[in-house]
């Protein structure tokens, strides 16, 4: 199955991930509308400037880059797309989940104690309806873009308002907006990292329609009996496409135009503990038989400083050797070391724990737990749960003993099916474990640890070898969430019929 | 009234079978229990509590008692009986992706039934010939089988290990302690309250153990 998408229709931030494009800063806006027709002209008039999935080439024929200075998109949420007044019969085909919206499924997304929306920014105390973002080559790019996207909202004349309510570097909490960037080393290089050190979004899914695929299928498309990779059914990630059910997702709004080629996202601000993790760390490789880096890599998956993946380099020795061979290798061999790999050569979790970021979110074929030929395909319990990241971090660490400065990360879920997708990889496989055998102990990383009660994990020691196993116990809450909700993302085309106020399932 | 009951969602599914096909199925489940391999995928599944299947024939339905009239029924009946962990919503995709070949196995010859892939005819046709449970009494509600499994193998090798090195030196006994840590260490998983899988489901249970909201 070979499947060409129009990406003339689809949203950029949806196929792109802008971070990887030199877009080193982003700046998200929520939105109110409080009226029907202002807030449909309003959407018309971004909709001029959203940036679809179209491929920016290196050059235009003058020899001027094409990629832009700055990429706008748009999303609601369901209030938002009430307040913009399409049919009842189309709001009715949104799922359970989308017309909650994120604060009341707390329940099921583990977010009390800390997380509980009581404690999120101000904002998440409005009423949100549009998510607008912006993501730039500068900051002075990002702000010229949100100048305009001002200008726009001034002439809606309090048809739409831009809320305010965002906690920021300097203690304020009443900001316009949410401002994101990626992270500088000492040199003031970009880095793809995050507040705890860890190298992020290496591996997201690769799916049916996006160009390039043999390069980048292996370790993040689904894996085959076979041993190999093949992109997963672009409905995983696209409404209005055969997903891996062999279906068009049941998640669809009528009529077809409002639903194809938009998708689903998960918006969640996840405050950082930099300050508990960095001595949650530092203890507890006082009494582990290893590095603190090794340490910090048998909680992520990935060594911090270059992504490798620990199932490859399982200790600081063959970490060595890892890198050796890695600064051997040429562009498309260093992607395959970080991305292809399985964990049929550890299903014991010997060398990546079960508890691993990396096996929670993406267990590849381990769970047939070494079964041969015990499910039709060996992604049979995976292919359905995965998600699209994007997001980048806020935020500065400048007191790295502290929690209480500005500092996490704005991560966006993108799916088909928020619940199938992103709230079970949130409930059943980072804060609870019984599809690892592993009951209730939950993710070192993301779990929403209970101080009252705090869980541990277990690091597998070599079966037979009679050397203990090693525990991780009195694990503190290391991120918090500290606001979300969830959005549609339309197509463009949809967005001009929602806009237009031509929207119609009959 | 509620499908769910601490860590275990209670299935019972009856499909009508016609009564000349119904020998099928009962070969097909001896079949499957003489040979292990055809159930590996169901037993590798480690979020199923529990799974039975059973046919019915159409003279033999039960009755409350002797005393209450046979019923005239056209059709045999296949009963599907089972516990797991989770929402029939949340795991319909694990049990179809997992085992779509073994599933439509047992239910091939029932009436109507469509194929497990696509999903949501499969997912349409269980919940269209559930029962759904009017009272579910779970003794362990913070346990599913996995749970149970382990805790059996800790209690057997707690007491093996008392019996054999409670009285040995403190090096082998150090030794034999790391030893039983190492065979027990995918066992050691935390027991303690379910998730929380469904909105309703959890309502209910507030209001009937009166929990404030």
């Amino acid at each position: 199955m070979t499947q060409k998408l129009d990406l003339t229709d689809i949203q950029g931030n949806i196929i792109k991930a802008y971070g990887r494009y030199n877009f080193q800063k982003a700046r998200y806006l929520f939105l109110r509308i409080d009226d029907g027709d202002k807030g449909r002209k309003f959407v018309g008039a971004i909709t001029t400037k959203v940036t679809s999935a179209v491929p920016w080439g290196k050059q235009d024929a003058e020899g001027t880059s094409t990629v832009p200075q700055a990429t706008t998109n748009i999303a609601f949420t369901f209030d938002g797309l009430q307040a913009l007044e399409i049919p009842t019969a189309s709001q009715k085909g949104f799922p359970e989940d989308f017309i909650m919206g994120m604060s009341k499924r707390k329940d099921i997304l583990g977010d009390d104690g800390p997380s509980d929306p009581a404690n999120w920014d101000k904002i998440w105390k409005e009423k949100v309806h549009v998510w607008i973002s912006i993501n730039g080559q500068s900051i002075d790019a990002v702000k010229k873009r949100y100048e305009w996207i001002q200008e726009q909202i001034e002439a809606s004349k309090g048809g739409v308002v831009l809320l305010t309510g965002h906690r920021g570097d300097k203690g304020e909490d009443n900001l316009p907006y949410q401002d994101a960037s990626v992270l500088y080393d000492a040199t003031g290089m970009p880095t793809p990292k995050e507040h705890f050190g860890y190298t992020d979004g290496i591996g997201d899914p690769v799916f049916e329609g996006q160009t390039n695929l043999a390069a980048r299928v292996l370790g993040r498309g689904k894996l085959m009996r076979d041993g190999t990779w093949q992109p997963l059914a672009t409905g995983e990630f696209l409404l209005g496409h055969v997903d891996e059910a062999m279906e068009y997702p049941k998640t669809a709004p009528s009529p077809w135009l409002l639903a194809h080629n938009g998708t689903y996202m998960v918006y969640r601000k996840l405050h950082e503990n930099v300050g508990t993790f960095n001595r949650f760390l530092d203890e507890q490789s006082g009494i582990f038989n290893g590095s603190k880096e090794m340490l910090a890599a048998k909680f992520a998956g990935r060594w911090r400083d270059n992504g490798a993946p620990i199932v490859h380099a399982p200790d600081d020795a063959s970490k060595t050797e890892w890198d050796k061979r890695y600064a051997a290798a040429d562009e498309s061999g260093k992607r395959k070391m970080l991305t292809d790999f399985t964990y049929n050569e550890d299903i014991h979790g010997t060398k990546c724990p079960y508890s691993a970021h990396l096996r929670r979110i993406n267990p590849r074929g381990s769970l047939e737990f070494g079964v041969k030929d015990a499910y039709d395909t060996p992604g049979a319990l995976v292919n359905r749960r995965r998600i699209l990241r994007r997001g980048l971090p806020y935020g500065e660490v400048k007191d790295a003993t502290r929690d209480d400065g500005n500092h996490g990360i704005i991560f966006m879920a993108l799916n088909a099916d928020i619940q199938r997708q992103f709230e079970f990889v949130q409930q059943q496989w980072i804060n609870y474990a019984n599809d690892f055998k592993e009951g209730n102990d939950k993710e070192v990383l993301l779990g929403n640890h209970d101080a009252n009660d705090p869980g541990k994990v277990v690091f597998s020691a070599e079966p037979g070898s009679g050397k203990p196993p090693h525990f991780v116990s009195n694990i503190p809450r290391l991120v918090e969430t500290r606001g979300g909700d969830y959005f549609f993302i339309p197509s463009i085309t949809a967005l001009k019929m929602i806009a237009g106020g031509i929207v119609d399932p009959t | 009234m509620s499908n769910i009951a601490g860590k275990a969602y209670a299935m019972n599914v009856i499909t009508p079978i016609r009564w000349y096909m119904a020998w099928i199925n009962k070969l097909i489940f001896k079949i499957a229990l003489s040979n292990p391999s055809t159930l590996k995928g169901l037993i590798t599944l480690s979020l199923i509590h529990y799974a039975r299947w059973v046919i019915i024939p159409r003279d033999n339905f039960p009755r409350l008692d002797p005393s209450q009239p046979k019923e005239e029924l056209n059709y045999s009946y296949m009963l599907f009986f089972s516990n797991f962990n989770g929402s029939w919503d949340q795991y319909v995709d694990s049990f179809t992706f997992a085992i779509p070949s073994g599933l439509d196995l047992f239910w091939k010859w029932n009436v109507r039934y469509p194929k497990s892939v696509p999903l949501t005819p499969f997912h349409d046709y269980i919940r269209h010939n559930q029962i759904d449970t009017a009272h579910y009494y779970n003794a362990y509600p913070m346990a599913a089988s996995n749970d149970v499994k382990s805790a059996q193998k800790i209690k057997k090798a707690l007491i093996n290990f008392n019996a054999i090195s409670a009285d040995k030196a403190p090096e082998e006994f150090f030794d034999d302690y790391n030893k039983l840590l190492n065979d027990l260490q995918h066992h050691f998983g935390d027991m303690k309250p379910t998730p929380i899988v469904s909105l309703s489901a959890d309502a209910v249970r507030k209001r009937y153990l009166q929990i404030p909201e």
